[in-house]
C-alpha cells in the first residue's frame, strides 16, 4: 500500500479529477445538518464530513425499485437495466459505509451472484474520507471504525492536508492521472496520524459489547425483554431501510401496457406483517414483538452464524431514524443485563 | 451423476451458476408436455426445456426444487416429484392455492410455455443414503417431493436397502399416485404401506388412522435406517418425535420445509429462519437442524 499526502486546497481540483473516472456520488447538505447522497457536478457542495447521510451507499447499487425483467409478448423474458448506473465514484466513505459494502459483497458477490448488484458495484471507485464520531456512533463495539482495504483511495484529514493511502490499482491509476495533486508523506504525517487516531477512539461516547453474544441471544430467546420491545415498535421498517446493510427485498409482477410484462424488485423489511406470510395464509412471524426480535437476532446472530460477523457496522442511522426512539446499543446492553 | 449435481449444503463462499443459466433471476422456457388431474386441487405437470441442449444437459437432486414463473402473473417455488435419474422430461405437482396457481389450472393448456428456474436448494443427501434401508414417511402433499425420492431410490436400487414408504391422507381420494405406488409394491420394489384418516365412506382396501400408526406396523433396524419425513407442520409435530422414541438419532432423520420465498437463491430473505434460508441451506434440513431452530418447525 502507498500512502501520500495532498494540500487541503487541493480537494477541489482532486474532485474534478475524479469526475474523469465516474459520476461523482457524495454527501449534500440537503438542510441544517441533514445530509443525503446524490449524484454532484458542482464540487463545492460535497461534504464528505458529514457524520452520516440518511440513506447509505446502497441505494445506488440497487435502487429501491426497479425492474428486474422485461417481457414483450412474443418474446423471451429479458434482463433489464433500469437499475444501473454508469460508472461511479463514492467520495466520503466512512469506515462503517466500507464495511458495510464488504457484507453486501459477502451476500451478493457470493454463491449465485446477484448480476443487478454486480454490474454497479464492478463500476464503482470508493474515495474513502477519515471521520469523527458523534454521539449515535458505535463502529468503534462493532470492529468497525476502521478499515484496511476495500477502497481505491482513503483521504484522512489531517492539519492542512490529507494522509491519502492508496487501496487499489484503481487508485494507482488516479494517482497517476493525476501527479500535480500529491507529494510524498513524512513522518511527520504519520505521528500526525497517529495522534488523531487516539483522539478519534477517546471521542466514542456509545459503546456495547460483542463478546459471546450470539450465545447470549440464543439464551435470552424467551426473554420478556422482545415483548417489552414489541410494544415500543411500530414495525414502521424505517431502521431497515436507512440500514447500510438491510437488503430485503420484495418481488411483484407489472403489467404497464399492452403486450408488456415487468418483474419488479423492492426493498422490503424482515418488520412488515407479510414478511413471513405464506400461500394458505399462515404467518410464521405474526407477533410485532416476534419480527423486531428477528430482526435483532438476524444482524448479530443469525449471520454471525453464517459469514462469521454481524452485520451491523455501528453507523447509528437506525438510533437517528426510529420514531420511537429505540436505541439498538441500550436494547443490547439490557439483554447483556448491563442497564 | 455427482460431478453435475451440487454439493449439499453447499457453502456461500464459492460462486455458482444455476442450471438455467447466469442470471439467476431469469426464467428459462419449458413447455408443458402434458397435464394429469391427481386430485380435483392437484395437477402433475411434465415439462420439458424449449432449448433441447438444457433439457438434456439440466439435472438436479431429489428434494431440490424449481421456481416456476409466468411473467405478469408471478412466481413461486414448486418441488420436484420426478428423478433426475429420468432426463429430459421433469415434473411439478402443483395445488391450487393462489394467484399464480389458478392461473396455471385455468388458463395455461398442455403446448404452451412457462418459465422456469433452477435447480434450487440443496436436495436429499443421498451420498449418506446408499447402502442404507430407507424409511420415506409421506402426510398429505408431502407425497410430491418424496416421489421424486422413492423413483431415485428405485431407478438405482442396487445402492440401497429396504425402501419402506409409509403414507398417509385425509381421505382416499386425496392419495396421491396411488395405482404408481401399489404396482412398486406389487413388483417387490418398496414395501408401502397406505392408511386414510377417513374413508368417508368412498371404498378403500387399505387401513385408517392417522400416519404414525402407520409406524408401529415396520420392522427395522435404525442403526443402519434413514427416515425422510415431508408433510403439513401437524403431520412434523407427531411423525418427528415418534421416529425418534422408535429410535432413530436426529441426524438419521431428514425432513422437507416451506417458507415465503421470492428468489430462491438466498438473497431476498423472506424464508430465512434463524441463521438458514429455506431456500439456500434447505429445503431439506436433519431433524437436529431443525430442532435448533425452534421457529423452523413450531411457530
Amino acid at each position: 500500500m502507498q500512502t501520500l499526502r495532498m494540500d487541503t486546497s487541493l480537494f477541489g481540483s482532486f474532485l474534478e479529477a475524479l469526475k474523469a473516472f465516474g459520476t461523482l456520488i457524495a454527501p449534500v447538505e440537503r438542510s441544517p445538518g441533514v445530509f443525503v447522497l446524490e449524484p454532484i457536478d458542482d464540487v463545492r457542495k460535497a461534504r464528505p464530513d458529514a457524520v452520516r447521510t440518511v440513506l447509505p451507499f446502497k441505494k445506488l447499487l440497487l435502487k429501491p425499485q426497479f425492474t428486474m425483467l422485461e417481457h414483450r409478448s412474443g418474446s423471451e423474458p429479458m434482463d433489464s437495466n433500469d437499475s444501473d448506473w454508469p460508472p461511479m465514484v463514492y467520495v466520503g466513505a466512512h469506515s462503517c459505509d466500507i464495511h458495510a459494502l464488504k457484507i453486501l459483497d459477502m451476500l451478493y458477490l457470493n454463491d449465485f451472484v446477484d448480476p443487478y448488484y454486480k454490474r454497479n458495484r464492478d463500476r464503482l471507485t470508493i474515495v474513502a474520507f477519515g471521520c469523527m464520531p458523534d454521539d449515535k456512533c458505535f463502529c468503534a463495539s462493532q470492529g468497525t471504525a476502521n478499515v484496511d482495504d476495500g477502497f481505491d483511495l482513503g483521504l484522512t484529514p489531517l492539519e492542512g492536508h490529507y494522509l491519502v493511502t492508496v487501496g487499489s490499482a484503481r487508485g494507482d491509476d488516479i494517482v497517476r492521472a493525476n501527479p500535480q495533486l500529491f507529494e510524498p508523506s513524512d513522518r511527520g504525517d504519520v505521528e500526525e496520524y497517529l495522534d488523531r487516531l487516539k483522539r478519534r477512539l477517546e471521542s466514542f461516547t456509545l459503546s456495547m459489547s460483542v463478546a459471546d453474544l450470539p450465545y447470549i441471544l440464543e439464551l435470552k430467546k424467551d426473554d420478556p425483554v422482545w415483548e417489552e420491545l414489541g410494544k415500543k415498535c411500530l414495525c414502521c421498517g424505517s431502521c431497515s431501510m436507512v440500514c447500510p446493510t438491510c437488503s430485503c427485498f420484495n418481488v411483484r409482477d407489472e403489467l404497464p401496457e399492452e403486450g408488456v410484462a415487468r418483474r419488479v424488485r423492492t426493498w422490503d423489511a424482515c418488520l412488515y406483517r407479510d414478511y413471513a406470510l405464506v400461500a394458505g395464509g399462515h404467518n410464521f412471524r405474526d407477533k410485532r414483538a416476534d419480527r423486531v426480535k428477528n430482526r435483532y437476532y438476524h444482524k448479530q446472530e443469525a449471520f454471525v452464524r453464517e459469514f462469521g460477523k454481524s452485520s451491523c457496522v455501528g453507523c447509528g442511522r437506525c438510533i437517528e431514524n426510529c420514531p420511537t426512539g429505540i436505541n439498538v446499543v441500550e436494547v443490547f446492553n439490557l439483554v447483556r443485563g448491563e442497564l | 451423476m455427482s460431478a453435475i449435481v451440487p454439493e449439499h449444503h453447499a457453502p456461500r463462499r464459492s460462486v455458482r451458476r444455476l442450471g438455467t443459466g447466469p442470471n439467476p433471476y431469469l426464467p428459462v422456457p419449458a413447455r408443458i408436455m402434458r397435464m394429469q388431474e391427481l386430485t380435483s386441487e392437484i395437477r402433475l405437470y411434465d415439462l420439458r426445456f424449449t432449448d433441447t441442449a438444457l433439457a438434456d444437459r439440466w439435472a438436479f437432486r431429489p428434494g431440490q426444487f424449481v421456481e416456476l414463473s409466468i411473467m405478469g402473473v408471478g412466481e413461486g417455488p414448486f418441488s420436484l416429484p420426478s428423478s433426475p435419474t429420468r432426463r429430459g422430461i421433469f415434473q411439478l405437482g402443483i395445488r391450487r392455492t393462489g394467484t399464480l396457481t389458478d392461473y396455471l389450472f385455468d388458463r395455461v393448456r398442455e403446448g404452451d410455455t412457462v418459465g422456469i428456474r433452477g435447480p434450487l436448494g440443496n436436495g436429499f443427501p443421498i451420498e449418506l443414503f446408499e447402502g442404507q434401508d430407507m424409511l420415506l414417511v409421506a402426510g398429505g402433499l408431502g407425497m410430491v417431493p418424496l416421489r421424486g425420492l422413492l423413483h431415485y431410490l428405485i431407478d438405482q436400487r442396487d445402492s440401497f436397502g429396504r425402501v419402506i414408504l409409509l403414507y398417509g391422507t385425509r381421505s382416499p381420494d386425496q392419495v396421491l399416485f396411488r395405482d404408481e405406488l401399489e404396482s412398486l409394491a406389487r413388483r417387490g420394489d418398496a414395501e408401502i404401506l397406505l392408511s386414510v384418516d377417513t374413508t368417508q365412506g368412498k371404498p378403500w382396501g387399505g387401513r385408517t388412522g392417522v400416519v404414525t400408526e402407520l409406524l408401529d406396523l415396520v420392522q427395522l433396524d435404525v442403526s443402519t435406517s434413514y427416515a425422510v419425513a415431508c408433510g403439513p407442520p401437524v403431520f412434523y409435530k407427531f411423525m418427528l418425535e415418534k421416529l425418534v422414541a422408535r429410535g432413530f438419532g436426529r441426524h438419521r432423520i431428514y425432513l422437507s420445509l416451506e417458507r415465503r420465498m421470492e428468489c430462491g437463491i438466498g438473497k431476498c430473505g423472506h424464508c430465512a429462519v434463524g441463521y438458514t434460508f429455506t431456500c439456500l441451506h434447505g429445503p431439506v434440513f436433519s431433524y437436529w437442524d431443525a430442532v435448533n431452530l425452534p421457529e423452523l418447525i413450531y411457530t
